[in-house]
């Protein structure tokens, strides 16, 4: 019983990990200045 | 007790041995991570100094000025002009070497006008004698209204100088060594009359630099005071030549060369090595030799760490309680992690040899014999570092275009890196090749299997090559190009700081693909081991059923259900779904199991079909190869592994963004969506493509 | 016709005379490539394309669309 409990939250970490990886909008705090960065 | 913690800002030039400056302050207690939302590496070590104080030393990305060129560059002001930053420096620490001093001090008189305590160290101490250099340090102190450090990182000496004075640094004077009115005095009394209270060289740089500063809104500094971009660039050269007139002035009593002592090998290893004909031979065989080298050196530690982990799965299938959790960390875990950890080797050894090369100083020579090459497919010069590194992973490849100044060159290569053969498709390649193609000697001495696998390296150069041409003839991206790179003088390699270059870069990988692949594992595993519907759940009932009158072994009925359960869980449910897209490619459902789990990384593939095969099979030990040998189509009776469909394969694993982590670094490098998902449709679309026209041409 | 850093010959050296500072980056100025300062042909790449050059003691590698850009003025050299 608690191994399968153990065995899902990991799933669940792992979709939880992916999701945010892929979805998640990086933050920025600043201009990226000149273009060097590809805001363009 | 009086436990004082200072901040120590370490800047300076590229190429001044500031790094072995930190590493000698810090030793190991380094830490290295990103500053909150661009992709620019911060350094941060710790440092016990005299008197009990403790220091945060800083290394700040190597800089030719404040002035800043590149998001490198930018992030050094940001942290200068922002006292609030918990980072802030209580003293700076300029590093400059003796053999570009006047460069050098461009930035030190920049650091020292924001009135920030600084201490000039002057590196390379041991190459004073041989370029016949004398320094009057007195009077370079008076002059520069500072103190001292002349230190030998290379030989550890003055390090101990350095440290006494950091402590000291209350005592150093504050004055600044330009007095910014002087650049144009009109502009800058109405300048700083509409902001006394702030120092005019910080609103200048706020001015003319795209940063924020955190008292002031730029804006309104800007709208105060509206001068044409062409008007503020005359007042920067004008600024420019002032420091360098001050630093003349310095160095003409400070600095004496005695040319005659000098000995000039660089010129004398420049004349060879970027010779039209030498330069490159010695380059392609220096390339040769790397790869010879980390083929033959990685095998040893390679087939160790695969046996370590195969005993370590059996280990926890056998010793831990029997259970859902010990069955995923024996068949989905230790094996994820261990898919990870078995291209160590490799990417150390790369990353070994062209640290090696990029500190000895070679590097930017091969820079400048590729740059005309590269520019023809829109590439710069400096793309050859990350395609090269892209042998060993693309991921620290990408994060090497960093220092391509031109965003259309960088982004181009960072597009088509991923084509280069990087180490994950190496055990598809292999297992795939040993199958399908035979172990024959051609002319007599060129081995096939050798043969096939050089022709693949040789075509994921060749197609990132020409995709790049592509690019840059389709992409309208209007930038301006300029092209600036330093040629420093050549240096025996420090054995420490390459070293802690290749842990850098290899941790880079590890944390960066590692996390990805290892979650997709788990999740892999799930998929494979659980179903809906009874043709799954009732596996035991069904097969006892379906063999209940063949005289079969126990192993075999286990089998069996294994294989029944396997076709019939998600997994292999979805590989049946694509079987009808994948079968003019000449795949099978187990194939195309692999193919989709490959998409989280590519040495997956092996991965997942032993898997597949031992999942379905209750041995865990048994070799994949001789599987997948024995492995026959259930309507045609012909063998899967056959040489149509082998090379169908391979040429899918070379074109296909089979990368999940790549995707990801594309993502954060580029700062949008747009490009890797342009990547992986692309990509994935010409694989499909080429993978088809090949199996049906040669079936 | 005006000497530029593209017209020298390797080896030569020169004294840079003036340039248009919209073309030029800010960052070149800041190695050390001002008016007045001395520079040195040193190598000409195999394509002759980039030009490494000694600009008052810094060793680069510049483009030659903007070494065009910069004037120069030879320095005759008696000794050879």
């Amino acid at each position: 019983m608690l191994q399968e409990i153990i065995a899902f939250a990991i799933l669940g970490f792992a979709v939880a990990f992916l999701i945010k990886k892929f979805f998640f909008k990086p933050k920025k705090k600043k201009d990226c200045g000149d273009g060097n960065c590809g805001c363009s | 007790m009086s436990v004082q913690n200072i901040n120590v800002a370490l800047i300076g030039n590229p190429n001044t041995g500031k790094t072995s400056v930190f590493n000698q302050l810090t030793g190991l207690n380094q830490q290295v991570g990103n500053y909150p939302g661009i992709t620019v590496e911060k350094k941060i070590g710790f440092c016990k100094l005299p008197h009990g104080i403790k220091a945060n030393i800083l290394d700040l990305p190597g800089t030719y000025s404040l002035n800043a060129s590149s998001m490198d560059e930018s992030v050094v002001i940001e942290l200068l002009l922002n006292k609030n930053d918990k980072l802030y420096p209580d003293v700076a620490v300029v590093v400059t070497d003796v053999e570009n001093l006047k460069r050098n001090l461009l930035i030190y008189t920049q650091i020292k006008d924001l009135e920030i305590p600084t201490i000039l160290v002057i590196n390379m101490a041991d190459r004073m004698e041989t370029k016949g250099i004398t320094l009057d340090i007195p009077l370079l102190e008076e002059k520069l209204k500072t103190k001292i450090a002349l230190i030998s990182s290379r030989k550890g000496t003055g390090i101990e100088d350095l440290k006494n004075l950091i402590v000291s640094y209350k005592t150093i004077q504050h004055e600044p060594c330009l007095n910014t009115f002087d650049i144009d005095p009109e502009y800058f009394s109405s300048l700083q009359n509409l902001f006394p209270n702030q120092l005019l060289y910080k609103l200048w740089l706020v001015i003319t630099q795209d940063v924020n500063f955190s008292n002031l809104d730029r804006n309104e500094i800007r709208n105060a005071f509206t001068k044409s971009h062409s008007e503020l660039k005359r007042l920067q050269q004008k600024e420019t030549i002032k420091r360098y007139q001050f630093i003349n002035d310095v160095l003409k009593d400070g600095l004496k060369i005695d040319a005659s002592m000098a000995k000039d090998i660089r010129a004398k290893l420049d004349r060879v090595l970027t010779h039209k004909v030498w330069g490159y031979v010695i380059f392609l065989g220096i390339l040769f030799l790397i790869f010879q080298s980390i083929f033959s050196w990685s095998t040893i530690p390679m087939d160790f760490i695969d046996g370590t982990f195969a005993s370590l799965s059996s280990w926890a299938a056998e010793e831990l309680p029997s259970g859902i959790l010990t069955d995923l960390l024996s068949q989905g875990i230790i094996p994820g992690i261990g898919g990870v950890i078995i291209f160590i080797p490799q990417i150390a050894f790369l990353f070994l040899f062209i640290s090696i090369l990029e500190e000895s100083g070679y590097m930017s020579r091969v820079v400048f014999l590729m740059d005309k090459i590269m520019r023809r497919f829109g590439l710069s010069g400096k793309s050859v570092v990350p395609l090269i590194s892209g042998t060993a992973c693309a991921i620290p490849a990408i994060m090497a275009t960093r220092n391509i100044e031109n965003w259309k060159e960088r982004l181009i290569t960072i597009l088509v890196t991923p084509f280069t053969t990087c180490s994950a498709r190496l055990p598809v390649y292999a297992i795939i090749i040993s199958l399908v193609i035979p172990s024959k000697r051609v002319l007599g001495i060129l081995n096939l299997q050798g043969l096939t696998l050089m022709f693949l390296y040789v075509l994921g150069f060749a197609t990132a090559i020409l995709s790049a041409y592509i690019l840059n003839k389709v992409l309208k991206l209007d930038t301006k190009t300029y092209f600036v790179v330093e040629m420093p003088n050549y240096k025996l390699p420090l054995f420490k700081n390459v070293g802690i270059n290749v842990v850098e870069k290899t941790k880079a990988f590890i944390v960066g693909a590692g996390k990805i692949i290892l979650a997709i594992s788990v999740i892999l595993w799930f998929l494979a081991s659980y179903g809906p519907g009874k043709d799954f759940n009732e596996a035991e009932a069904i097969v006892k059923e379906r063999t209940a009158g063949k005289q079969l072994t126990e192993i075999q009925v286990e089998n069996e259900i294994a294989s029944q359960k396997l076709e019939n869980s998600y997994i292999g449910l979805m590989g049946r779904a694509i079987e009808p897209a994948i079968s003019p490619l000449g795949y099978d459902w187990k194939i195309g199991i692999a193919l989709i789990s490959s998409f989280a990384a590519r040495e997956v593939f092996v991965g997942t079909l032993a898997t597949i095969y031992s999942v379905g099979d209750s041995d865990n030990e048994a070799t994949i190869k001789s599987k997948m040998q024995a492995e026959v189509s259930p309507s045609t009776g012909k063998k899967i592994f056959n040489f149509a469909t082998g090379i169908s394969l391979l040429l899918f694993y070379a074109f296909a963004m089979q990368c999940a982590s790549t995707l990801a670094i594309t993502k954060k490098e580029t700062n949008s969506w747009k490009w890797p998902a342009m990547q992986l449709v692309f990509m994935s679309g010409l694989a499909y493509f080429v993978a088809l026209i090949s199996y049906q041409l040669l079936k | 016709m005006q000497n530029t850093i593209h017209t020298l010959k390797k080896g030569e050296k020169a004294i840079i005379k003036d340039f248009d500072i919209e073309v030029i980056p800010l960052k070149l100025l800041e190695m050390g490539c001002l008016p007045g300062s001395e520079v040195e042909l040193l190598q000409i790449a195999p394509f002759g394309d980039p030009l490494y050059l000694d600009i008052n003691g810094s060793h680069v590698a510049i483009r030659i669309e903007t070494a065009r850009q910069i004037e120069v003025v030879l320095i005759k050299n008696n000794l050879q």
